[in-house]
């Protein structure tokens, strides 16, 4: 039922399949401040990467690089092999990137299914409205939101909203789905579920890259994990071979704890 | 894994809402059906006096609807009198050259919307009151520049002269007008059933989500300003045709960019029988007051509206039942 998550044991630094995501020396500056810093990773094909680190250490920078809400200060990117470092926000979605928001964001006077439908009729250009309104019910059933379709996203539970979030955006037909820790603010059940559904994502055939700060769910849905430290990657691997890392022990150092829990 | 149909069984597929129901459209039909006949009731020697307060009130209608279709991708603008008078001296200008009426009114209203791209371009990425302050100072600049024209071109300060519209028939005019504001409601409609809806209700609601989303805001938010100023435009040139007499100042005056706006959100924001139907009570009552209120009818105008918008923040559209959101046309 669960794909093969669990590649915590084999020890392999090739690279397997395809990839869909590189970022080559990514660097993000505010002033004086160094929020990203030379961040190179790649990310394949059906794979689902993680990037964590302390508070701070500019995942959520790193993600508006990638989403394009930033322009780099120096560095590219490239999607599926073309170089989309220049491209404004919405060409990104058009090129294949899709976004799911921390702070659920729902298009506040539409319905559930208006919001999903947004999606899919400009996430790729020339889509036609009846077509993308079916597709947006399809996206509805398969994350358990059917249900609540008429519903004005206000009305719905956090764990709804966030179904929403990343409905809307898979709708848009990434090839690489953003999340930014869509995990916060759940209960544990509810993010078990959560992680349930990124799963399925995955399973559809979409890369996910996500940003998360706990670290059972890293561990359980990570296939590969890139640790981030004061703008830096610290270092990249399986999730067992990060948390085994002496550098990344002790740039958590005092949540030793919680690396391990 | 429970990622699934939570309902279980069969898969739900209500109809999709807010379809073009006849149900929905009825108010509309019934408004624009009674304006149509409006002419014909036994009118008395008032005739042409009440016919030329219905011929304004059908501007306004327009005014307010093409306002409404720009504010619904989020573009709140106070340069709405600025189209009026581009339209109306765009096409007293054509008639000068030469140009047959009939054509001159589309291309009066193609070149507003023209300028109005220059607007849209240069607001693109100003909100709120930033975005509102600029759209003041493109009316003021417009009138500004129509004002200095040589006075052999534009008249200057004085004003100029325009043949009247359809040899001044008043029936003829008037069939014009409510022509022209049921080819606004159409507009309207289309915007409110296709893609466009999607794409302007997405940014009103959120413009950076729209952008990751895919929404090419700037397509868009153009693409209104060109609907909306090209409309406002055609009820320049009926005010132009109608009044055959036109002066900057008046026409470019700050009221016809705020009545609009009052229209729209006393009648009801981003529908489309909203600001028709507010055009149709505040114009009416607008005389009305005038004729028993000698002195301070505006004060009592003034008053309503804001009482009004204190008990209807949906404004009349929120009389309506069953308004849970949509449905609305």
């Amino acid at each position: 039922m669960t794909a093969a998550t669990t590649t915590g044991g084999a020890l392999s630094p090739t690279p397997q399949g395809v990839e869909v995501l590189r970022a080559e020396g990514l660097s993000k500056r505010f002033g004086g401040l160094k929020a990203v810093q030379d961040v190179s990773f790649t990310h394949h094909q059906g794979e689902i990467l993680a990037v964590i680190g302390p508070n701070g250490a500019g995942k959520t920078t790193l993600l508006n690089l990638l989403s394009g809400v930033y322009r780099p200060s120096a560095g590219r990117l490239h999607l599926g092999g073309r170089d989309v470092t220049d491209l404004p926000m919405e060409a990104r979605c058009h090129a294949g990137l899709g976004r799911a928001f921390q702070i659920v964001r729902p298009f506040p006077e539409m319905t559930v299914h208006e919001n999903v439908t947004v999606g899919a009729l400009f996430g790729k250009p020339g889509q036609r409205l009846p077509k993308a309104r079916e597709r947006a019910w399809a996206l509805l059933e398969r994350t358990g939101l059917a249900a609540h379709a008429d519903k004005a996203a206000h009305e719905l539970t956090l764990l709804q909203d966030k179904r929403l979030e990343v409905a809307r955006a898979v709708a848009t037909q990434p090839s690489v789905l953003l999340l930014d820790e869509v995990m916060a603010g759940l209960r544990p059940g509810e993010a078990q579920e959560a992680v349930a559904l990124v799963r399925g994502v995955r399973d559809s055939g979409v890369s996910v890259l996500f940003i998360e700060h706990i670290m059972p769910v890293v561990r359980d849905l990570a296939d590969r994990v890139v640790v981030m430290d004061q703008g830096q990657v610290l270092a990249q691997g399986t999730y067992r071979e990060v948390t085994a890392d002496p550098r990344v022990v002790s740039a958590y150092l005092g949540t030793e704890e919680g690396l391990h829990a | 894994m429970s990622a699934r149909n939570v309902e279980g069984g069969t898969p739900v597929r209500a109809a999709p809402r807010r379809e073009l129901t006849l149900g929905a459209a009825l108010p509309l039909l019934a408004f624009l059906a009674l304006a149509a006949l409006f002419p014909f009731l036994p009118l008395g020697s008032r005739a042409e006096f009440l016919l030329q307060i219905a011929f304004f009130t059908l501007v306004a209608g327009i005014m307010a609807l093409s306002w409404d279709i720009l504010a619904r991708s989020g573009q709140v603008s106070l340069a709405h009198a600025a189209f009026y008078g581009l339209g109306a001296y765009g096409y007293a200008l054509l008639l000068k050259a030469g140009l047959p009426w009939a054509l001159a009114m589309p291309v009066a209203a193609l070149l507003a919307g023209g300028a109005s791209l220059i607007l849209g371009a240069v607001t693109m990425r100003l909100s709120g009151m930033y975005f509102a302050i600029a759209t003041l100072a493109f009316t003021e600049v417009v009138r500004t520049i129509i004002q200095n024209l040589p006075e052999s071109v534009a008249g200057g300060a004085t004003g100029l002269l325009v043949p009247a519209l359809l040899g001044g028939n008043s029936r003829a005019q008037y069939a014009l007008a409510w022509g022209l504001l049921a080819f606004t409601v159409l507009v309207s409609l289309a915007v409110r059933l296709t893609r466009l809806h999607f794409a302007f209700a997405a940014i009103r609601q959120g413009e950076e989500t729209a952008r990751v989303l895919g929404v090419s805001i700037v397509r868009f938010k153009l693409l209104a300003f060109f609907i909306s100023s090209s409309l406002a435009a055609l009820a320049g040139v009926l005010y132009a045709g109608k009044t055959f007499f036109i002066n900057p100042l008046e026409t470019f005056s700050l009221a016809n960019s705020i009545a609009p706006l009052t229209t729209s959100i006393f009648g009801g924001l981003y529908t489309t029988l909203g600001p028709v139907l507010g055009a149709g009570v505040l114009r009416v009552a607008e005389e009305l007051l005038h004729n028993s209120v000698k002195n301070g009818y505006l004060v009592v105008y003034g008053l309503v509206l804001m009482l009004s918008i204190l008990w209807l923040p949906r404004g009349l559209m929120g009389l309506r039942r069953n308004k849970k959101h949509g449905g609305d046309l």
